[in-house]
């Protein structure tokens, strides 16, 4: 009886560990064979992104380089990447020869403007097309959008004209022409793909807060104004940053509507100083990189509404 | 405070009839009660009556003013919603304020406005929160106290219920009923639930496809359903239907189906004579499951079989097969009936009505 007993409470344990300890087996193996499948992803991921991320910004971070070398060493054999004797020639040379401050300041009215302009614009456009009931409404809506369909090198001679029109006209002709801000920023200040996002966005708010508020006594303006602006800011906020970048970049309209010194942008004021037989590229290079960090930090300042207005559609009941 | 006429108010969306010929006149300071299942139009009235949409055809008065055509901004009616429709950027004051300073009411006159409605909806504590910091209840409070805060002319309240838990909504109810009696406001109260209905409404109507079936007050409404469709909605389980026919020997009336027959007495059923006198054909015999008694099978009655006992703690139902009819019986919970057995289900003749071919209820 004791025997019994004394074998029937000793045995288990001996199993038991056998069992624990195969089990554990398993499951460091199990473990071992998904961390290196995980490693082994991982890299493979990572590889990937670095590739894209090379192709993305390779051609902006070439710039640095000579950014901070005098022109004459841009042509050394074997090429120099990390200039021996770094200088800031180029930035003084942009500075004190050149209209460069002039071109940023233009640069940041025609964008700032267009962009303001553009927030206002769209969104009461998108506010309208979502909301009010209209005749020729859609037939409006999809004029609007195929014209997203035609290049911006076709409008181009007939925007140019008509601005041109405009500033023979008297009184508002010298206001708006070419080679004036407005006659600049005008033309640039509605963006069809602008009006289809913010009706897009203005389109899932709930029916049930235009009701609430038209009971509470709100008219059109004052929905507009007190409900639906506040609950699309990161709306506005991301389209406000393309257009801001948009504009920044842009090269065709702003070469043709402001050819004077007094009102030319970064971009037209960069390539004209590209000669035609002598091209100083370290100064060319110092221009564009001074160009394109404004613009970085406005995008890195807002990236987070960028996530937040993707998430917005997402969450929103 | 006003009172609210429809007259012959009728809404179409396209093809569909969603509100067909309604008229009503809710008398200054009373909650009536719309009741019935979704889609039957109930809600279009609100609306229209709210100005959210236009009347296909009829009229609609507020205090004898016609308001068809006058914009929702300036009807000065108030709607509490389903969902409750807070401005998700403001805080419960702005929430509340926003009709008050919308109508470019003085600050501090809006502010003493929206504390006296806080207080009264107990949400003082919440009004610097954002709609999305609050509970279901919480909500609630906030959409009434924005519709009561401008002391509007009629209340309009589009199931504000039915997104609260069952404990929640039993308090919630007690509540509104309270706010009714102090404000005294008309107010307009859309449901499709019938506990609701019964227990809020001075009056209900009942609808169905964007016409109402039945109107009066709620007891009278479950005592004297005008029809099979009334007589069903009312009541949980509701009311048995069992088919029969109606025939005529030596001028009585019989309701006689299948083992069974019931002399109709004009003066016990409360039918008219003439227009029993008339009815004759398909008929249902009504009967709730209240006034049902399970008797023994030699004792006169409905004959039966039991088919289920589903014990609910404070009665016992169960289910009968009466002539192919399931036929629900309120029992006290302590009675001793076994399934399969067989009883014959005796009731008050007085208690029973009789719904015609068209299935309206022949004592109507």
């Amino acid at each position: 009886m004791t025997t019994d007993s004394a074998t029937l409470t000793e045995a288990p344990p001996p199993e038991e560990t056998t069992e624990a300890d195969a089990m554990a087996a398993r499951l460091a193996e199990a473990g071992r064979a998904k961390r290196l499948n995980d490693r082994t992803r991982k890299i493979l991921a990572y590889a990937i992104l670095t590739l894209f991320v090379v192709i993305a910004i390779g051609p902006a971070f070439y710039l640095i380089s000579p950014a901070f070398r005098d022109s004459v060493s841009l042509f050394t054999y074997p090429p120099e990447w990390i200039p021996s004797e770094p200088t800031l020639h180029n930035y003084r040379f942009l500075f004190s020869s050149t209209s460069y401050v002039r071109w940023a300041i233009n640069t940041l009215i025609f964008a700032g403007c267009t962009t303001i302009l553009t927030l206002i614009t769209n969104s009461m456009a998108g506010y309208a097309f979502a909301r009010l009931r209209f005749p020729g409404r859609n037939v409006l809506f999809f004029v609007i959008l195929a014209t997203l369909m035609v290049p911006v090198a076709a409008v181009l001679a007939p925007t140019y004209l008509t601005v041109n029109f405009i500033g023979d006209l008297p009184v508002i002709g010298d206001w708006i022409d070419i080679d004036t801000y407005l006659g600049l920023i005008l033309p640039s200040a509605v963006s069809p793909l602008g009006v289809f996002m913010m009706r897009q966005f203005i389109e899932t708010l709930p029916d049930g807060l235009y009701e609430a508020a038209r009971l509470d006594g709100a008219g059109e303006w004052r929905i507009f104004t007190k409900i639906v602006l506040p609950l699309i800011k990161p709306a506005l906020v991301v389209l406000g940053i393309f257009v801001f970048m948009l504009t920044w970049a842009s090269y065709l309209w702003p070469l043709v509507a402001a050819t004077g010194n007094d009102y030319r942008v970064l971009t037209v004021g960069i390539a004209s100083l590209k000669g035609q037989f002598v091209t100083d590229w370290g100064v060319l290079a110092a221009a564009s990189l001074l160009t394109i960090v404004p613009v970085t930090i406005i995008f890195l300042f807002f990236q987070k509404w960028f996530v937040q207005a993707s998430m917005a559609g997402a969450l929103k009941q | 405070m006003a009172e609210v006429i429809l007259r012959q108010l009728t809404k179409h969306f396209g093809s569909v009839e969603a509100v067909e010929n309604v008229t009503l006149r809710i008398p200054d300071g009373e909650f009536l009660v719309l009741l019935g299942p979704s889609g039957c139009g109930k809600s279009t009235i609100l609306r229209l009556i709210a100005g959210l949409e236009d009347a296909t055809a009829g009229e609609i008065l507020i205090d004898d003013e016609l308001i068809n055509f006058k914009d929702p901004t300036k009807r000065n009616v108030a709607m509490v919603f389903q969902n409750y429709a807070l401005y998700p950027h403001m805080t419960v004051y702005k929430n509340v304020a926003f009709p008050l300073e919308t109508a470019r009411m003085p600050k501090p006159e809006v502010a003493e406005a929206v504390q006296r409605a806080a207080e009264m909806l107990e949400i003082e504590a919440l009004l610097k929160r954002l709609p999305e910091q609050l509970s279901g209840g919480q909500r609630q409070r906030v959409a009434l106290a924005r519709a009561i805060v401008r002391q509007p002319l009629v209340f309009l309240m589009d199931e504000p219920l039915s997104n609260l838990d069952a404990q929640l909504r039993l308090q919630t109810r007690l509540e509104l009923m309270g706010l009714h009696e102090r404000l005294g406001i008309t107010t307009i109260y859309v449901t499709h639930d019938q506990v609701e209905a019964m227990t809020m409404g001075q009056r209900i109507a009942v609808m169905k496809d964007g016409r109402i079936q039945q109107m009066g007050d709620p007891t009278a409404v479950y005592d004297v359903p005008a029809n099979t469709f009334v007589a069903t909605f009312l009541g949980a389980p509701p009311m048995n239907l069992i088919s029969g026919a109606l025939e005529r020997d030596n001028g009585q009336t019989y309701f006689r189906m299948e083992g069974y027959e019931l002399a109709v007495d004009p003066a016990v059923s409360g039918i008219a004579p003439d227009v029993l006198s008339e009815a004759s054909g398909d008929a249902q015999l009504g009967l709730r499951p209240e006034h049902l008694t399970l008797t023994s099978p030699d004792a006169k009655g409905l004959p039966g079989v039991v088919r289920f006992l589903e014990p609910v703690g404070s009665d016992l139902f169960v289910s009968v097969v009466v002539a192919g009819h399931a036929v629900q019986v309120r029992m006290p919970p302590d009675t001793q009936v076994n399934t399969g057995s067989n009883v014959r289900l005796a009731f008050d003749p007085a208690r029973s009505h009789i719904f015609g071919a068209d299935s309206q209820n022949l004592r109507t």
